[in-house]
């Protein structure tokens, strides 16, 4: 179980990564598509769900792993917590899960305030370095527990 | 988890059950939140949310047969002959724009837009749709005419969505002139979009003054502005010194900014009624809302320069044949609120029978079982969405709020309604008359009108996903009764959204 909980926290640490990936490639086609194939953004073109560019799947894509994927995780991971009996482990992922909450909070406030969005990357880099300290804390755990070193069967 | 040291036998079921306790006060709200969210497979829009007297008297919330007339009676005299027919075939295919580029969606006669249907004020008009190969059904709301109850073309509300290889007539008196649009309002946030929508103006019994009179209507098809189906610059004739009524429409989700190069222009006309002493403007652009018209006055140059009303940037219609340099978009937008001169409205909103409030709002949860961060209404997620009751003969006030970070484009439909504060600040232009209402992040509107049209109506916002995603509520007349369903099971049903 503690080998689950590792590798929770760092697919979570993961998909962090890939939020910043992706916003990267839809803000960069964004403006190709402006700059070469002169394409107006709009209201009336932002609201409509047929707005294609290269890199137009990255925003998608930071939104599905973002409100869906990422709290999903986080929520499968503060259970495994309960199991995986690594010390703090529950206390780092229900802050994993409190982050990730925020985050999706100040992801909705900074299209009204532009200048939450700096706490949003801000935030993201928290998230991404709790999610890589849990995972490491959990090893080390492991390699000084070594009864409790035996991978026990993923649940779910 | 089993341990050689027998100090310790109890230890185990013991460390299992703590966790699973944890697990289960997690996941039990959650389930329990879930499974209340479901629908069931056919619903009436009348047995869901709650009542809103929006503290007026008591009202006959009819739930039967028995307690009330059905919506389907609410139509034009039956044995008026129609003074103007047509029919309108909808089709799902793939089709070419008017500037040539080929799309996938819907067409209405061959075409998207639609025909524009021009009718004279007074005429009875009837419509016969006809559902050629839409595979979920069709439907066609009337988009700020103020039809019987029966002819709204609401999917679940008004009628049932017309399938494959069959028609529905509609029958209404055009009795009110200015400029609409009508569009399916079955799956509407996809078949809009696709392209199921065409122009209706009804035209004064007296001509208008203006020499010339055009539609402007903007659609984005497949991520490509369009005005009156060309991308990019469509061009139409006027003869220099001449005025020209240009009606705009948007058609899509989001609000649409106008503005007009090479000549002033007045706003005439706002969601099909005439504005009240119209003044010039220049520098400025004209908000149009989602799904509202508006019409404006152009004076074409005596030097035979031409006119260019742009069209949120990436399209423009030209009018007359000389040439005109496109000016950048104005950051100053015409202040609908101080446009005009005053008048009288015809009623007195000081004196409402009912006052409801419609406060915009964002709540996690799940809809049908799907998890998400969902529209509410006075604080409630569909289909937990208020019903506001009246009597017909009531006047009505609505104070409408918008907490969220998203312009909502309201649409009270069957009714038109008059602007009375916006944030608190009182109208003090022309009477500003709205079927569709551009509500900002943060602004709160005062508007009120005479419940005079019975029937079930939809008051939701005409950013169509919005709809879709639940930012949907009633206006319902006391002692009416639905008798049609709403469902998404199976599919093809009706499903109004």
């Amino acid at each position: 179980m503690r080998t689950t909980y590792r590798v929770f926290a760092y697919l979570i640490a993961a998909a962090v990564v890939v939020q910043a990936m992706a916003i990267a490639y839809a803000l960069a086609g964004l403006g190709k598509w402006i700059e070469d194939d002169h394409g107006v953004l709009n209201k009336q073109v932002l609201d409509n769900e047929d707005l294609h560019f290269r890199g137009s799947g990255g925003f998608a894509l930071h939104a599905i792993d973002g409100m869906m994927i990422i709290p999903a995780l986080a929520l499968l991971f503060v259970i495994i917590s309960f199991f995986a009996k690594v010390p703090g482990g529950s206390k780092r992922a229900g802050t994993i899960f409190g982050l990730i909450v925020l985050q999706v909070i100040l992801g909705f406030t900074l299209h009204g305030v532009p200048l939450v969005a700096p706490l949003h990357v801000l935030n993201a880099f928290i998230i991404l370095g709790v999610a890589i300290m849990s995972g490491q804390r959990a090893a080390a755990a492991t390699s000084y527990a070594p009864a409790e070193a035996t991978p026990q069967p993923a649940m779910g | 988890m089993t341990t050689d040291n027998p100090g310790s036998r109890r230890r185990p079921s013991w460390r299992l059950v703590a966790p699973i306790v944890a697990t289960l006060a997690l996941l039990t709200p959650l389930a329990w939140t879930w499974w209340q969210s479901l629908l069931p497979d056919h619903y009436s829009v009348m047995e869901f949310g709650y009542v809103d007297l929006g503290g007026g008297p008591p009202v006959t919330h009819a739930l039967s047969p028995a307690q009330g007339r059905s919506v389907s009676t609410l139509v034009a005299d039956p044995e008026r002959p129609a003074d103007v027919t047509y029919t309108l075939t909808a089709r799902e295919q793939s089709f070419h724009l008017a500037s040539g580029e080929r799309t996938d969606g819907f067409t209405i006669n061959g075409n998207s837009p639609g025909p524009t249907l021009r009718v004279r004020q007074g005429d009875l008009v009837e419509v016969h749709l006809v559902n050629a190969s839409v595979p979920d059904g069709v439907t066609l709301h009337w988009h700020g005419v103020d039809v019987p109850n029966a002819e709204d073309g609401v999917a679940g509300v008004t009628q049932d969505a017309v399938p494959p290889g069959k028609t529905f007539t509609y029958r209404f008196v055009a009795d009110h002139p200015g400029t609409y649009w009508y569009h399916s309002h079955q799956v509407s946030h996809q078949q809009v979009r696709k392209g199921l929508f065409g122009v209706l103006v009804i035209e004064p019994h007296r001509p208008i003054r203006s020499d010339g009179d055009v539609v402007a209507v903007s659609h984005v098809y497949d991520g490509k502005a369009t005005v009156n189906g060309h991308t990019g610059a469509a061009r139409v004739g006027a003869s220099p010194g001449g005025t020209v009524r240009v009606r705009i429409i948007n058609t899509d989700n989001g609000s649409l900014s106008a503005w007009v190069s090479g000549s002033s222009y007045r706003v005439v006309a706002v969601d099909g009624y005439d504005l009240n002493g119209p003044t010039p403007v220049s520098g400025k652009a004209v908000l149009v809302t989602a799904g509202g018209r508006v019409d404006i006055e152009v004076t074409m140059p005596t030097d035979g320069g031409g006119v260019r009303v742009d069209l949120g940037g990436a399209a423009a219609l030209l009018i007359g044949d000389g040439s005109v340099a496109a000016k950048p978009q104005p950051t100053a937008f015409v202040d609908l609120l101080r446009y005009g001169s005053p008048t009288s409205i015809g009623f007195d909103p000081g004196d409402a029978d009912r006052q409801f409030r419609y406060s915009i709002g964002r709540k996690p949860g799940f809809i049908d079982g799907r998890p998400g961060y969902w529209w509410s209404v006075n604080g409630h997620i569909y289909p937990d969405a208020p019903m506001f009751m009246v009597r017909e003969g009531d006047i009505v006030s609505f104070h409408i709020e918008n907490h969220t970070n998203a312009v909502h484009p309201m649409h009270l439909h069957g009714h038109h309604a008059v602007v009375l504060r916006r944030n608190g600040d009182r109208a003090t232009g022309s009477p500003w008359w709205i079927d569709s209402l551009d509500v900002a992040p943060g602004d709160s509107y005062d508007i009120a009108f005479v419940a005079d049209n019975p029937g079930i109506w939809m008051d939701h916002c005409h950013n169509l996903p919005h709809a879709a995603q639940g930012l949907v509520a009633h206006l319902v007349y006391s002692g009416i009764y639905e008798p049609y369903r709403v469902g998404d099971r199976p599919s093809g049903t009706n499903q109004p959204e």
